[in-house]
Order: C-alpha cells, then sequence, then structure tokens
C-alpha cells in the first residue's frame, strides 16, 4: 500500500495529530509549572516575613493597653494629638530636632521630656537613617483610652 | 605450502570485497573528513566514521569478527545500542552538561521546541506513504528530532534491523545542521525579523536549578511514560548537577561516562552500516526522509515563533525556532551565526538555548508516544 491510503490503513494521521498534541500538552505544562516555580520559591522564602506580620499585631495588642498606655501621663496623653498634627505636617520619617524645634516653637510646654515619653511608650519609633516614625498601633490605643476616659 | 598460501591470499579482504565495500569505506573516509577536516560535530563523526572502516572490511562469514555474529567483540558492545543501554546513558551526560536556566527564565521558548517536533509526524505520515509499515515508519520519523540517541533508542524498540541507516542518517544531518538549517531560516525570515534583539533573560536562583528536574521529571513521566529511560537519566543528570553535593558524580557523568558511551555507540553504529545491510534502497529513503524531516523541523520552528510573535508583546527573533531541533548546542550556534551574520551585536545564543534544551525534551516525548502508539 503507498500514498494516502496507507496513511488512513495505519490510522497515521491520527497518531500524528494526538501524537504532536501529547507533546505540545507536556511541553505548555512544563512551561507553566516552570513559570509557577520561582514565584513558589518566594513565597517560601518570604515564609517568616508573613509569619511574622500576622504574628506582631496579637502581640502589641496584648501588650499595648496593658503596660505602655498606662504609663503615659494623663497630660502627656492630651498633648500627643499636637505632636501628631506636627507630625503629620513634617511627614514621616522625620528627624528628632526638627519635631523638637518645631514643638518649642509651636508653645507646646516640655517638648524634651514629653517626646521622651512618646519614645518610652513606643509611640515614636526608630525608623531607618536616624529618622523616627510614628506607631499607629499605640496611637490608637491611646485615642481609644482617651475615649473611654472623657466618656467615663 | 602453495596450497596454504592460495588459502590465506582468498580469504583477505582484498579477495572477498566487493564494490559495495569500497562505497562504504568511501563514506567512512567522507564522515571522517567532515569530522577531522570540517569539523562538523567530531566527536560524534569520528567514531561512527571509523566505525564504518571497521564494519566493512570484508571478513569470512562465521569467523567470530563481524559485527552481527555472536560472540565477537563488536557484538558484544553492539549489544549496548541493540537493547537500550547507550542512549539513557548519553542523556544522563546531557543532563549534567546542559544549563537549564534559559529555558526557565523565559519557559514559554519551550514552545518551540514543541513546534519543531511537528517535523518528526509529518515524516512518519511521508514514510507511510512511501510504503514502511508504520514501526519503520516512526523510527524513520524520530530523525527529525534531530537526536541520535533518540533515534536509536525508539529504532531499537521498533525496528532493530534499520538502526545502523537511521543512526548514520540521524547523527550526519545532526552535523550537517551549519549547512542544513541557514538558507531555510533565511528563506523563511525578512530581514527586519532576523534583527530583533530580544531582551536579557532574568538571573534565575539556585533553588529554582534544583527544583526543576524534579518537577520535570515527575510531569513529563506522568505524562508519557514511555519516556522513562531517556528523560529519567536526562533530569537525574541535571540534578547531579545542580545539587552541588554530588560533584564527583556529575563530572564523571559529563565527561568519562558520555566520553566512554560516545566512543562505543559511534564505533558500533559506524561497524553496523556493513554494505550487504546497509547499501539498500530503503537506506536512500531513510536518508531523504531523514533530510525533508530535518528541513520541516526547523521550518516549524521558525514559523510558530513568528505565529508567537502576532501574541506576544516582547517580540521573539524567529532564528530561535529552529533551535526547537534539539542537536545540542549545534543549532542553537547555527541560530547565533545567521543572527550576528544580520546584527553582529545582535547575541541569540542564550535565547536559542531554551527551545534547544526544550527540544530534547520534546523529541523525548514523541518517540515514547511513538513507542506506545506502535505497541498498542
Amino acid at each position: 500500500m503507498f500514498g494516502f491510503e496507507a496513511i488512513i490503513a495505519h490510522d497515521g494521521l491520527g497518531i500524528s495529530v494526538i501524537g504532536i498534541s501529547i507533546v505540545f500538552v507536556s511541553l505548555i505544562l512544563l512551561s507553566f509549572a516552570v513559570s509557577r516555580i520561582h514565584k513558589l520559591i518566594g513565597l517560601w522564602d518570604k515564609r517568616s516575613k508573613y509569619y511574622n506580620r500576622s504574628k506582631k499585631p496579637q502581640q502589641k495588642d496584648q501588650k499595648t493597653p496593658s503596660v505602655l498606655v498606662p504609663t503615659l501621663p494623663q497630660d502627656v496623653q492630651r498633648v500627643s494629638r499636637q505632636f501628631k498634627l506636627l507630625i503629620e505636617w513634617m511627614g514621616e520619617p522625620f528627624p528628632l530636632p526638627k519635631l523638637l524645634d518645631l514643638s518649642g516653637k509651636c508653645g507646646l510646654s516640655h517638648p524634651h521630656s514629653t517626646i521622651n515619653e512618646f519614645i518610652k511608650c513606643e509611640l515614636i519609633i526608630p525608623a531607618e537613617n536616624g529618622y523616627y516614625i510614628l506607631n499607629k498601633q499605640v496611637e490608637e490605643k491611646i485615642l481609644l483610652l482617651e475615649e473611654k476616659r472623657s466618656s467615663a | 605450502m602453495e596450497n596454504l598460501l592460495i588459502e590465506f591470499l582468498s580469504n583477505t579482504g582484498f579477495a572477498l570485497a566487493d564494490y559495495r565495500n569500497i562505497i562504504m569505506i568511501l563514506v567512512g573516509i567522507i564522515i571522517l573528513y567532515l569530522g577531522v577536516a570540517k569539523e562538523y560535530e567530531p566527536l560524534l563523526l569520528v567514531p561512527i566514521g571509523f566505525g564504518i572502516l571497521i564494519g566493512n572490511i570484508p571478513v569470512i562469514k562465521d569467523f567470530g569478527l563481524g559485527i552481527y555474529e555472536s560472540g565477537s567483540f563488536l557484538n558484544y558492545v553492539y549489544y549496548g545500542v541493540t537493547h537500550d543501554i547507550y542512549p539513557p546513558l548519553i542523556f544522563l551526560g546531557i543532563g549534567a552538561l546542559t544549563d537549564f536556566s534559559t529555558m526557565l527564565a523565559r519557559p514559554v521558548l519551550m514552545l518551540l521546541g514543541a513546534a519543531a517536533q511537528i517535523g518528526i509526524f509529518t515524516t512518519f505520515l511521508g514514510a507511510l506513504a512511501i510504503g514502511f509499515p508504520p514501526n519503520e515508519a516512526a523510527s524513520i520519523g524520530i530523525i527529525g528530532g534531530a537526536d541520535g540517541p533518540t533515534a536509536i533508542f525508539l529504532t531499537a524498540m521498533l525496528a532493530p534491523r534499520l538502526i545502523g541507516p537511521i543512526a548514520v542518517a540521524a547523527y550526519s544531518y545532526m552535523a550537517l545542521v551549519p549547512v542544513i538549517q541557514p538558507p531555510i531560516m533565511r528563506l523563511l525570515t525578512t530581514r527586519k525579523e532576523r534583527l530583533i534583539k530580544m531582551e536579557e533573560p532574568r538571573e534565575v536562583s539556585k533553588k529554582e536549578k534544583i527544583i526543576f528536574p524534579i518537577v520535570g521529571f515527575l510531569l513529563c513521566c506522568f505524562l508519557a511514560p514511555a519516556a522513562l529511560p531517556l528523560l529519567g537519566m536526562l533530569f537525574f543528570g541535571n540534578l547531579l548537577k545542580e545539587c552541588v553535593v554530588v560533584e564527583r558524580l556529575a563530572r564523571t557523568a559529563r565527561t568519562s561516562l558520555i566520553d566512554i558511551v560516545t566512543i562505543l555507540l559511534g564505533v558500533t553504529v559506524g561497524a553496523s552500516t556493513q554494505a550487504d545491510v546497509f547499501l539498500t534502497r530503503q537506506s536512500i529513503g531513510i536518508f531523504a526522509l531523514g533530510a525533508f524531516s530535518f528541513a520541516i523541523a526547523t521550518a516549524s520552528g521558525v514559523i510558530f515563533a513568528k505565529i508567537m510573535n502576532l501574541f506576544l508583546r516582547k517580540k521573539i527573533n524567529p532564528l530561535v525556532g529552529a533551535a526547537g531541533v534539539s542537536a545540542v548546542p549545534n543549532s542553537a550556534r547555527v541560530v547565533q551565526m545567521v543572527g550576528q551574520a544580520e546584527d553582529p551585536t545582535n547575541f541569540l545564543l542564550m535565547h536559542a538555548m531554551a527551545p534547544n534544551i526544550s527540544g530534547v525534551i520534546g523529541s523525548a516525548i514523541a518517540a515514547a508516544i511513538l513507542w506506545s502508539f506502535m505497541s498498542l
């Protein structure tokens, strides 16, 4: 048998079409798997970061109200709003000397000791290169406590 | 004493030789010339060329000398070919030699390796059409994969009597990649396309390189289990290379082991081309179909790259498609050569390695599929 007749008789077309399809499917699946490998590795490498991120808020939730916030004197708690406005105006991260200078110019009382209290209770925390940022979580706790006090 | 001398003279090669032995010895010398003087794949062509000389010295039948006579030295060594021992070992060495980074960096280029396998199935149809039985047609088609070990692997399973012509055709065309591919590549691409510069591949991490052979092996062999001996060894070799902790094993696989197997495979494949077995009409048909298969494979890769460019944002230089035939790294070098002829600042070699390596995987899968279909 020769020609198209031989191809049909031996199911050549079927074998060829299925064959090339399987080759394509295999390499498409392999290329898909390969394109995911580095992303999965990336996730795996950052697992500790994700784990810490999910853990940190819980730890601070327990810590902030019971330990840090009550140690903040009431007058300092009240003045914290004004410092927050100054920090928002300066933008984060900010240098401590500038905050001191501005708070003095704005006539806030005892800026040195107030800022020291903020650092102690971690309302202001160090960022990179000697700059500082406002700790939003502690700030929220202070606001909550203040609201509770005023409603009482 | 006179009788002894006459008997001795009648048993010499000069007395036993016929014109077919002379033709085959000339073929062997041409192959040696291509390997030594032209440096076309010398690691393959020199052992094969000399093997052809060995196999075509006329010897007395049943003297235990010929490759097809059981008990002869050549017959023992040929066992590794007929029983599919050498091809997987060659794949082990290839795996330990190959860096898969470029393929991992841009996996979409793997599709070009799949496209080039169209040549295998087209030639399979062509071989059926000119009267070859299906198992032989499948073995002839695999020449288009441009992968000598895979061609031998499949032929030993499906059509052992054709090992000689198919192996010589496959290796010859692999060696002649720099001659066969460039005209097809130029014919199917415009100058503008040949000038396309591809962006640098991203850096691939060590972890990726270690995970790939495991994922690749599991995926490919679950899909096409018949590819297990070839792909198992290929990915295992690559794992040895990438995991670093077994450097001694990796070094052996990519140096001594692959060299020893190449010598044994090359010489015995060459010696299997005994004139009475090799010089047949079928062999001429096999060589013609092999060339056709190779040309179709090259063209399929280039055309598929052009089709992909219609959908891709980051364009592919279509020349890279020609590297989908799995002559590693010869066809990737040809892509680089043709690309640089147009623009000396265009470096396509690393991009071409991706389809080149995926072509090896693709042709092994194609061989496994053909083997499975023919065994049903």
